[in-house]
């Protein structure tokens, strides 16, 4: 594959004495969706985290575009799961998505324009006037969603963002963002313990596996998702080939 | 790495509170032994230290203490009885509750100092002017936080009450006390503080009793030494209770499953 | 009628039988006159007072030096707290002795601020704005000590620099603590003023109600304490109005 976008090379990454990931090598190209599943205290998050910069491997290198990744930069933008709390409060809508904006010192004359186009393209027009607690929780994603759009990102990394949320507005949210995604041409890495939202909406799985050891390493499988797009979530999730990786990645989650 | 460029040794840690006040007094002592030699207003520490064992000796120092203490306690214990009583009852009726609202709101924001001349009027000097000011200072937010704590308690145990058939005595005594419990010691802990700092002010202000009366006498007596060991002594006195009625209200919340 | 309106009308009829009470013990002597004056006395007095204008000086001035107070105490607690709030390192110094100075009461500090100032509506202000400086002090360092990890972690994915963080994130975000801390500031400026002028003889409604006392004129000391508790009233409703304002953002 030409020049891929993203690339851990033999990364590890070790915290608070505990060995959260042993040396994995994974490669992600430019428009890909991967999905990272595993059980709980295996790291996927940590993975992410590490792709964005904010925690430093122990071993191996994280590279981005080719070059090593030293820390936080406007390229990667990162989606939190608790939502409420990646919000600022005393901020409208609107005022929210600003924030990326201001950070990376655009021109006051040209934030509206920008600010509107993302409201447009997560549905949110109506609302940019309002605070995130006048928001139901699938909104507020939305806005940190239309945030981290605003940095016209070249990846976006996403730790479980449709966690807390109930099943009817994450299924709804899931095919807004494969949407977004397909239409803005955006690099994925999506972090789920939902085994059948990594298969809806990956096109790579990365399975990861708990208390690493030797002959069991983090890194479980890497599978393919050959499951033509546009997916619909009645369809696709009766499709032969998603009930075949569902099948065969159910163990990876830790159940036995 | 720290600013002495070395990893910080546990026993160096427990020194640390120490070492901003400890800086701030050694200034102290420096300019009070030469540039202000002659001041009114501050006192070598070292000076301030012999003053303040000079006045453990001879008993001043205790027994000022105990009154200032003993009347902070005793209005505490009226004002915490009194707004225990009347707080359940409006917790429990919500009617009671909306009634008694405008007549609360008019004389609670009265401050507790007006009243010394007041108090001063009835009684004179002594414990039972103090008391009475520190008792209206205290009663009120306990009678509000009281209140607040019967009206939350949760729901779904009223429910369960109703659904056991519990009669109303059973009721508030298995059911809404031992709920309300870890908030009552929250607004305990305010009280001690609401107390002491009324019971002091009151003696600076009025009463010729106790430590604020004696900080008043070291000062007018051209004592710096003396009042600085006093404030000292007010201060620390201060810190013990309050981290004495944080204890309890820590302890008392875990024993009782804080769902607070 | 509809339940607001009964739950007002009934407030107010509790109201109305506490003055009754009032009015019952002072004209049937239960207590004495020179304790408890009439309400209709205290009510003349007060007319009288605001009249004649003295009641109108005493109220301005001790308005004025809570006022004053206050604003020196915020400015110099905020500014203060701010910069201690910030710096994990100047928090690790300097916390265990502002948690020493939290519980010390205001007015202690007179007696100190009379040696250097003597008595006069110096030494008071100096002690106000000192007593109500603390609580907007701790509570803005408090404010900006706890900003929730995950907007730490929003600020340097978006690469905010210090400044900016300061300003766009710590600022609002310590904005319910420090405006909870003016409003204890204030309640703390109203009591060290009304004991700063009994204490040092300023003219204001403290040493206007310790005169009275001292005259036995109970009508003119209820005629002050009815003034000083609609001063606390008016002072804590107009922050709380502010409060509301500020933290419009917070209602869903």
């Amino acid at each position: 594959m030409s020049d891929p976008l993203l690339s851990f090379d033999r990364v590890a990454i070790t915290l608070g004495g505990r060995e959260i990931l042993s040396p994995a090598s994974l490669t992600v190209a430019r428009g890909e969706f991967v999905c990272v599943i595993g059980p709980s205290g295996c790291g996927k998050t940590t993975l992410l985290r590490a792709a964005a910069g904010f925690v430093a491997p122990s071993a191996g290198v994280v590279s981005r575009g080719g070059q090593a990744v030293r820390g936080p930069s406007r390229e990667v933008a990162f989606v939190f799961q608790d939502y409420g709390r990646a919000l600022l409060p005393w901020r409208t809508v609107a005022a929210n998505v600003s924030l990326a904006l201001e950070a990376a010192q655009v021109p006051a004359g040209k934030r509206p324009e920008r600010i509107a186009q993302v409201l447009q393209t997560v549905g949110l027009s109506a609302h940019a006037g309002k605070f995130p607690a006048q928001l139901s929780g699938g909104m507020q994603q939305r806005v940190q969603i239309a945030r981290c759009l605003a940095q016209q990102p070249q990846l976006m990394m996403m730790d479980e963002p449709f966690g807390a949320l109930d099943a009817m507005t994450r299924e709804s949210l899931q095919d807004e963002l494969a949407r977004l995604v397909r239409d803005e041409g955006l690099t994925v890495m999506f972090v789920t313990h939902d085994l059948e939202e990594a298969i809806y909406l990956g096109d790579r799985v990365v399975a990861l596996r708990a208390n690493p050891t030797r002959d069991k390493p983090s890194l479980a499988a890497l599978i393919d998702v050959d499951i033509p797009r546009p997916r619909s979530q009645l369809e696709t999730r009766e499709h032969p080939e998603f009930l075949r990786l569902r099948r065969e990645l159910y163990g990876f989650l830790g159940h036995h | 790495m720290d600013f002495w460029g070395t990893t910080d040794m546990p026993a160096l840690l427990h020194l640390r509170p120490f070492a901003f006040p400890a800086v701030l007094l050694a200034a102290l002592e420096w300019w009070a032994r030469t540039a202000g030699a002659n001041s009114d207003a501050l006192a070598p520490p070292t000076l301030a230290a012999q003053a303040f064992a000079r006045a453990l000796r001879d008993g001043s120092l205790l027994s000022a203490t105990a009154f200032t203490l003993g009347s902070a306690a005793i209005g505490l214990a009226l004002a915490s009885v009194l707004a225990l009583g009347l707080g359940t009852m409006l917790g429990l009726s919500r009617r009671a509750a909306s009634a008694s609202f405008l007549s609360v709101e008019v004389l609670r924001p009265i401050p507790s100092v007006a009243l010394i001349p007041l108090a001063m009027l009835v009684y004179g000097f002594g414990l039972r002017m103090e008391i009475s000011v520190i008792s209206f200072a205290c009663f009120w937010p306990m009678l509000v936080l009281t209140q607040a704590a019967v009206q939350q308690v949760e729901p779904r145990l009223l429910e369960v009450s109703m659904a056991l058939q519990l009669g109303s005595w059973a009721r508030f005594v298995k059911l809404v006390l031992p709920a309300i419990v870890p908030r009552l010691f929250i607004a305990l802990r305010l009280g001690v503080a609401i107390a002491l700092v009324v019971a002091v002010t009151v003696e600076i202000a009025a009463n010729p009793n106790g430590m604020g009366y004696a900080l008043m006498i070291a000062q007018q007596s051209l004592d710096p030494a003396l009042m600085l060991a006093w404030l000292f002594w007010i201060g620390l006195v201060g810190w013990c209770t309050n981290a004495l009625a944080l204890r309890l209200q820590s302890a008392v919340a875990r024993r009782m499953g804080d769902l607070a | 009628m509809s339940n607001k309106l009964r739950a007002l009308t009934e407030s107010c009829l509790v109201l109305l039988a506490l003055l009754a009470l009032w009015w019952l013990a002072s004209h049937s002597q239960w207590v004495s006159k020179v304790f408890l004056p009439t309400p209709e006395a205290t009510a003349a007095s007060l007319a009288e007072g605001l009249q004649q204008g003295d009641l109108w000086a005493y109220t301005g001035a001790t308005l004025g030096r809570m006022l004053l107070g206050w604003g020196l105490a915020c400015a110099l607690g905020i500014l203060l707290g701010a910069l201690i709030g910030i710096s994990p390192a100047a928090r690790a110094w300097l916390e265990p002795t502002l948690e020493f100075v939290r519980p010390l009461p205001a007015s202690a500090i007179m007696p100190l601020a009379i040696s250097v100032f003597g008595l006069s509506g110096n030494m008071v202000l100096a002690v106000v704005a000192f007593g109500a400086m603390w609580p907007v002090l701790l509570a803005t360092v408090h404010g900006f000590a706890h900003v929730h990890q995950r907007l730490k972690e929003v600020a340097n994915a978006l690469q905010m620099g210090r400044l900016a963080f300061v300003f766009k994130i710590g600022l609002p975000n310590a904005l319910p603590d420090i405006l909870s801390g003016m409003r204890l500031a204030m309640t703390v400026a109203l009591i060290v003023s009304v004991v700063g002028e009994m204490i040092a003889s300023q003219s204001g409604l403290g040493q206007a109600i310790l005169l009275a006392a001292r005259a036995f004129r109970a009508s003119e000391l209820f005629a002050g304490i009815v003034l000083l508790g609609v001063m606390g009233f008016a002072s804590n409703a107009a922050l709380a109005l502010a409060e509301r304002h500020f933290l419009k953002y917070q209602r869903s």
